[in-house]
Formats: structure tokens, sequence, C-alpha cells
């Protein structure tokens, strides 16, 4: 897991922007092979959504080919009821950037078959190619999308009635008034977000700050389900100083110094390349083949648990071609050998030779 | 009613695409305030469209995304009392194609000045000149189409019951008395004021001003407004009492407020006094004339504040607005007499009267806006929302909300040195675009 830690909201907001934009800049999308990316609703996203507005409006960025699928939706309001979440949608991200209407896929909760819908949303996540990047947030007690605490860590899409704490949050969306917070809602499982190829997750601020410590210090937990981020090969938690509050000062400690060594190396989250690029032409890694001696190097392993990605797709890291290869070689064949018989040092070849005459 | 029937396409679009236009980047006129939104219409209805819906349902994006850089969007001009423009007079006698021609004209200029639909006035006349005109200037109803500029929503008959006294430059040899329907249906011809049972022709007229206490008028307004008219009190002697008496009968709007009636009194406030709430009656709508002229800045300030949901911005210009200086024929009934036009002021000759006005409406809210130094929604409101509202068109005309005509204009404010003499603040209609489609650029 990579956690990333800025000093703000605003700066946390901002690099999980640039982090999505250059992930679909590098995948360059097309038509065919579009990017599938998973979006998430709710108080922490809204700095990413207003940044990836204003580096559409500049220019640096296109959703054109970019198919988007939401994590939730509540059970029982009207579509465009204010605080649904296409009206968040809409009026947030949709409204003013290309995505095509085409490519926007958002739970149903009046639909007339709520299961099927789910089983429906599941089949059409495979059929769009699986979500190369989810983006989530999280809920005081932990929960990602609507996997309230005590979800099942191989949930899939479904109706889940939310928790009294999260209907009180949700209040104050709704007049602060209880009853009318709907009870219900449509989510994507746990597994679901797990099988994305890469989740990154962004936490503000000092409420989400005991979830944040439950998921990264502690261990895989159903009553803290973005615990189970743990056992993706590719996650990334994006947090503010605020919401490190219950950590460790050496987990924090520890987690900024690899950001500041991996940056200082020119790689930050590792990817395998059929993951950065889409199914398109891999580019060919080039690697200057060393004869002798070799150096074999362990193969790493990624986690077969989930089933989230194959074993074989190790990370690979290009070998610069600029940096001269380290070769065994004796100083005699660099400076030339002047004449045997003038050496200091005994030759090999020599000492064979008296070995031999003495033993003789 | 000529929005409850079906409609036709209002414009084809030219690349085939489905006519949907973004406006972003832009302040929004919402109720009493500016918000920057965008605002999406559709201009094969006409309409603005809930955004929201058109994308989640219908799956579409905008043919065409306008930045407006800020500047301001705003429903179409409405104004409520105009009686010519473009040296074309309404009140006049002409050969149908003729007449019909005039107005086509007039509709594509007035379109220009940001006035996207009127009402059309017709002063004090005889009856021929009524059954003549008036077909001609009813509601645009079933056939309406972007390019034919600014849209009738209904004619005004000023006149000509009216009080002898309180005639302004009205003909007074022309003014009658009513004593029963009959007597309207005889002045207006009976077709020009009853509803068809065809609907796709709507009543012509949509407003008559009369003195309520000429004649048995103050009886007849019920049978006025039961066929969706507008009973407007003008021209008029009433006194507080008659004036009550007349809102109570279903009076709702007073035509040009303070010109031509019984000037506000401490013993007897005249029509006027109806702003007020004392009778426990609903309060009417007024239209005042802010040309600099007919009121001064603070009477019109005085009049806003009294009743600010009421108050209506109308310019009462005259066919002469938009023509040079100089002396003009002006027909009236069977004389013939002079204005003289300087400026934006017209004075009948040899007599110190005023003339209505040659001023555009949209200087009236800039006066508007300068005297009174309110909100430019609050201005704008004047001229969209608040008329609309008194013609029974809320939701329709003079709103952006969703399932509203596409109605548009883009202004930019412009803030003159105080030295110069200009008005300091200033609305400039930059663009204008009826049903949905650009009618004019500056």
């Amino acid at each position: 897991m990579r956690l990333i830690i800025r000093d703000d909201s605003e700066s946390a907001s901002a690099y999980v922007a640039n982090y999505i934009i250059d992930r679909i800049r590098h995948f360059s999308p097309t038509p065919e092979h579009p990017f599938v990316l998973g979006l998430p609703t709710g108080s922490s996203p809204l700095g990413v959504y207003r940044i990836l507005v204003e580096k559409y409006k500049a220019g640096q960025i296109s959703f054109e080919n970019v198919v988007t699928f939401n994590m939730d939706e509540y059970v029982g309001i009207p579509r465009d009821h204010p605080e649904s979440y296409h009206s968040f949608m809409w009026k947030n991200f949709f409204s003013h950037v290309n995505v095509n209407p085409n490519n926007v896929h958002i739970l149903n909760g009046n639909a007339p078959n709520l299961e099927a819908e789910c089983v429906e949303y599941e089949a059409k996540i495979k059929r769009a190619g699986g979500i190369d990047l989810f983006l989530g947030g999280i809920g005081e007690d932990g929960h990602i999308a609507f996997n309230e605490p005590g979800s099942s860590l191989a949930s899939r899409t479904r109706v889940k009635t939310l928790a009294y704490d999260t209907i009180l949050a949700n209040s104050r969306f709704f007049d602060n008034d209880i009853k009318r917070v709907p009870r219900m809602a449509l989510t994507v499982g746990v597994q679901t977000i797990l099988e994305a190829r890469e989740v990154v997750v962004i936490i503000l601020g000092t409420r989400k700050a005991l979830a944040l410590q439950r998921c990264v210090e502690q261990g895989v937990n159903h009553m803290w389900t973005l615990s189970s981020l743990q056992l993706h090969p590719h996650p990334m938690i994006v947090c503010d100083e605020d919401a490190t509050l219950e950590l460790k000062v050496k987990t924090v400690k520890y987690f900024k110094s690899i950001e500041i060594v991996a940056k200082a190396q020119g790689f930050e989250q590792i990817l395998p390349s059929k993951i950065r690029t889409g199914p398109g032409p891999i580019p060919k890694t080039v690697v200057n083949e060393v004869q002798s001696p070799t150096i074999l190097a362990p193969q790493p392993t990624t986690s077969r648990l989930l089933r989230a990605t194959p074993a074989t797709e190790y990370p690979v890291r290009s070998v610069s071609p600029d940096i001269p290869e380290l070769v065994p070689d004796r100083m005699a064949d660099r400076t030339g050998v002047p004449s045997l018989a003038n050496r200091l040092t005994p030759q090999p070849e020599q000492q064979q030779h008296r070995m031999a005459s003495v033993g003789a | 009613m000529p929005h409850s029937l079906p409609s036709s396409p209002k414009s084809t679009p030219k690349n085939g695409g489905n006519g949907i236009t973004k406006f972003t980047n832009c302040r929004i006129l919402k109720g009493a305030s500016l918000v920057e939104e965008d605002l999406w219409v559709n201009s094969i209805t006409g309409k603005v469209i809930r955004s929201q819906s058109a994308f989640y349902d219908d799956f579409v994006l905008p043919d065409e995304v306008i930045n407006l850089g800020g500047r301001i969007l705003a429903p179409g001009l409405i104004e409520c009392q105009l009686n010519g423009a473009f040296g074309f007079n309404f009140s006049t006698l002409l050969e149908p194609a003729a007449y019909a021609k005039k107005i086509r004209e007039i509709n594509k200029q007035l379109v220009k000045t940001g006035v996207t639909s009127y009402i059309p006035t017709i002063t004090s006349q005889l009856d021929q000149i009524y059954k003549r005109a008036l077909p001609h200037l009813g509601p645009s109803g079933y056939l309406q189409v972007a390019e034919d500029g600014a849209e009738s929503l209904g004619a005004h008959v000023e006149g000509p019951f009216l009080s002898p006294t309180k005639n302004g430059v009205h003909n007074v040899d022309v003014l009658r008395q009513a004593h029963s329907f009959e007597d309207l249906e005889d002045c207006y011809g009976a077709a020009n004021i009853n509803p068809e049972s065809n609907h796709y022709h709507p009543i012509p007229i949509k407003m008559i001003t009369a003195a309520p206490e000429i004649g048995q008028m103050t009886k007849l307004i019920p049978e006025i407004t039961s066929r969706g008219i507008i009973y407007s009190i003008g021209h008029s002697e009433a006194t507080y009492e008659e004036a009550s008496r007349a809102v109570g009968a279903g009076a709702t709007m007073i035509t040009h407020l303070f010109n031509a009636m019984r000037p506000l009194h401490h013993r007897n406030p005249g029509i006027f006094g109806v702003l007020g709430i004392a009778e426990s009656l609903p309060r009417p709508y007024f239209g005042i004339i802010a040309d600099g002229e007919h009121l001064h800045p603070t009477t019109i300030k005085i009049a806003f504040n009294a009743h600010p949901d009421g108050f209506i911005l109308v310019t009462d210009a005259m066919h002469l607005v938009g023509l040079p200086d100089g002396a003009y024929q002006w027909t009236n009934g069977d004389c013939t007499n002079h204005i003289i036009k300087r400026g934006s002021k017209l004075i009948l000759e040899g007599s110190d009267r005023i003339a209505g006005s040659s001023i555009t409406l949209i200087e009236c809210v800039n006066n508007f806006l300068n005297w009174s130094g309110t909100s430019i929604p609050q201005a704008l409101r004047a001229v969209t929302s608040t008329p609309a509202a008194m013609l029974g068109l809320q939701g329709i005309k003079g709103c952006l909300d969703d399932g509203a005509d596409a109605d548009l204009i883009v202004l930019s404010e412009r803030h003159n040195p105080p030295s110069s003499h200009m008005l300091e603040r200033e609305l400039v209609i930059d663009e204008v675009w009826k049903f949905g489609t650009r009618v004019f650029t500056r």
C-alpha cells in the first residue's frame, strides 16, 4: 500500500486529481479501449472533482473516452432529487466536462427490480473490461461506498441498509431530518472495488483519522471495510495531515520517507505496464543483456488471494541504457600487458608451470 | 392561451444536430439574484431544458457550448405598452396585407432591442381601426418561429372607454362609455374579444385599459377577466374608493401609474392608494414610464418601494422610436396632429403635452438602475418575471426555469466615469436569442 500525506486537503485533492489525469493521459484511451473510472460521491472527493473540471476547462485533459461507474445511489428518492447521487455527479462533475452520457453508469435506486439492477451493474462493469481506477472516499466508520461495518469482504453490488451513523451523518443534507434520509442504498461491493486494477482513496480531516488508522495500522477487518484494501495489489491512500492524527508517528514518517525515496528514484506507483496502458500494444522493455555472471533476482509475487491480477503480471522497471553495466574484468585487460617477464605479480600461467616443476 | 397549444418546431438546426446549446461561465437571472450556473436550451422545442434529465434520459450533449465570459444571461425583455416602432403606429388603418407586413418588419427590428415579446398597444380609436388591426396583433399561437423576431403576446387596447378629462393625447372625440358587454363587442369587434371554439386562434386582445368610473365599466370587469383578458385601470379620474372597487372586481393592473390619473392626495390617495394594503385587496401590478419625462426619479422610487413585486417598467413608446428628431405627422382617429421629437422627448405640437415616449425598454431599465440604486436582478425583474406574472405567463415567459420559452438576452455591464454625461451603470445588450436561436449580435 502507498500512503501519500499532504499538508492540507487542497494539496491532497490536487495530488489525486493530477494522478488521475496522468493515468488517463498515459493510458491514451480510445473509443475501443476507454479508460474505466470508478467514482465516489460525498464531501471528500469534491476538491478532486473541482480540480478535474478546472484542468478540463484549461484543456489539459479530455474525458471523451472515459467510461465512469459510480459507487452507489440511494434507494427510493427521485433521481433528480437535489441530494441524489445522480444530481451530485451532474452538479459537480458531468455538467462541466465532456463525459459522454452513454459512458456514464450510476445505479438506479428506483429500478423496479433492485436485485436485477445490481446484477446488471456487475455485468456492465465486466462488459466495460473492468475498472481501471476506482477512486473512493471513506466514512467515519471506515466504510467504502455503502459497505457499512460488517459488510462481507467478498460482497458484490447489492442493496444495502445504511448504518445508523451514516444516516445521522447524511441527515445534514436532508434538513437535519433523520426521517427523510433514505434507509437503503444500492452499492458496489468490497469485492467489486478490489477487482479494480487500481484503487485510490482520498481521506480528509480529523473525523476520518480513526478510520484511517484502523485501515492502515490494523489488520483486515470487516468492521472497517476499507482495510480490505490491504489485499489489493495496487492500493493508494491519499490523505491530509489532519487525517493522520491517529496514526503512529512512525507510520507517518515511514510513508513520508518512502515517498521521498521513491520520488528520488523517479517512480511513484509501480503498475504493470498492461495496467498503465490498457489493452493496447505493450511497449517493449529494453534490457541490456548480460551474459555472465548472472544474478537471478527472486520473482516478485502478487497476491493471488483475490485473483485480482494474475501473479504473472509482476512489475517491471526499465533499465536505463545510459548507465554502463558492471561487467567483471581484469585491470590488465584495460591497461594492456607490456611484457610478461617484467611483471611484479606472478602470472598464473607461470605459477602453474612452477608448481608443476617443483612437484616434479 | 397560446402556450398550451401543440407546438411546431421553432427552428431547424442547420448541421442536423440536436439543436441544444449550453451557456456556461455566465450569471443567470434567477428570482432576485444572479447565480453562476449553466443553462441549456433547445432550439427545436424553443425551450429551456432541464440539463440533468437531458443527460441521463436522452443521452444528449449540447451541439454548441457558449462561454459568456461571466456576462449576464437574462430572459428576453417583455414590453407591456408599445404604441408602435420604427415609423409604424399600430393604430393605423391599412389594407390587411400591408398591415401584416409592417408588423413582421417591426417584429424583426424590435427583437434587436432585447424585447422578445410585447403587447402591441392601440390608443383610443374609432371602431373600424380596432376591427381591422386587432386580428393582426393577436398572439402568434401555433406558428412560432425564432426567425420571426419579437412575438406578440396579445394586443392592449388603451381606450376608448376613458375619462375625457384624463385623455392625455388621446382624441377626446372618439372616447366612449360602456354600459354592457355588447358595447365592448361593438367597439372592438366580437371576434376580437370572445374566445373561439377553434383554439388555434387565441383571443387577439390580452389587455384592456379603461376608466372604471366611466359608464358601467366596474361592473363589466368580471366579464372581461373571465375571458382571460387583463383589466387595467388608467386614464381615469377614479377616487381611491372607485379604484378599490375596480380592484375588488378583478382589476390586476394600472396603466402608466401617476400619468393620466389624479395625483396622490393625502386626503384621497386616488388610484395610487390601491398599492397600500388598506382594503386587504390583492395589490395590482402597475406600469411605470422611466424615461425621465413622464415621472420624477423619486416618484418612481416611491412607487417601487410601495410594491416592488408589482413594479413593471414600460416605455409607452410611439412609432417614432428609432427615428431622427423632427416633426412627425400623427393620425389620431380622424384628426391629424404633429408630434415634435427632440431626443427621446415627444411633445404634441402646439401644446406642452407629453405624447408618449421614444425610449427603448433597456434604456428604461438603465434609468431605473441608476436612479434607484437597486440591484441588477431587481431592475431586470421589472421587465421579465413581473410582466410575465401580470400576463399569467409565469414559467413560460420572463424566467429561465426548465420548460420556459428560451427567449434570452446576453448583457454586459458597463461602468462609465461619473464625469461623462452617460449613466454610471449601464446594461448593454450583446446578444438576443428567440426560442433558443440567436437572432441578434451586437
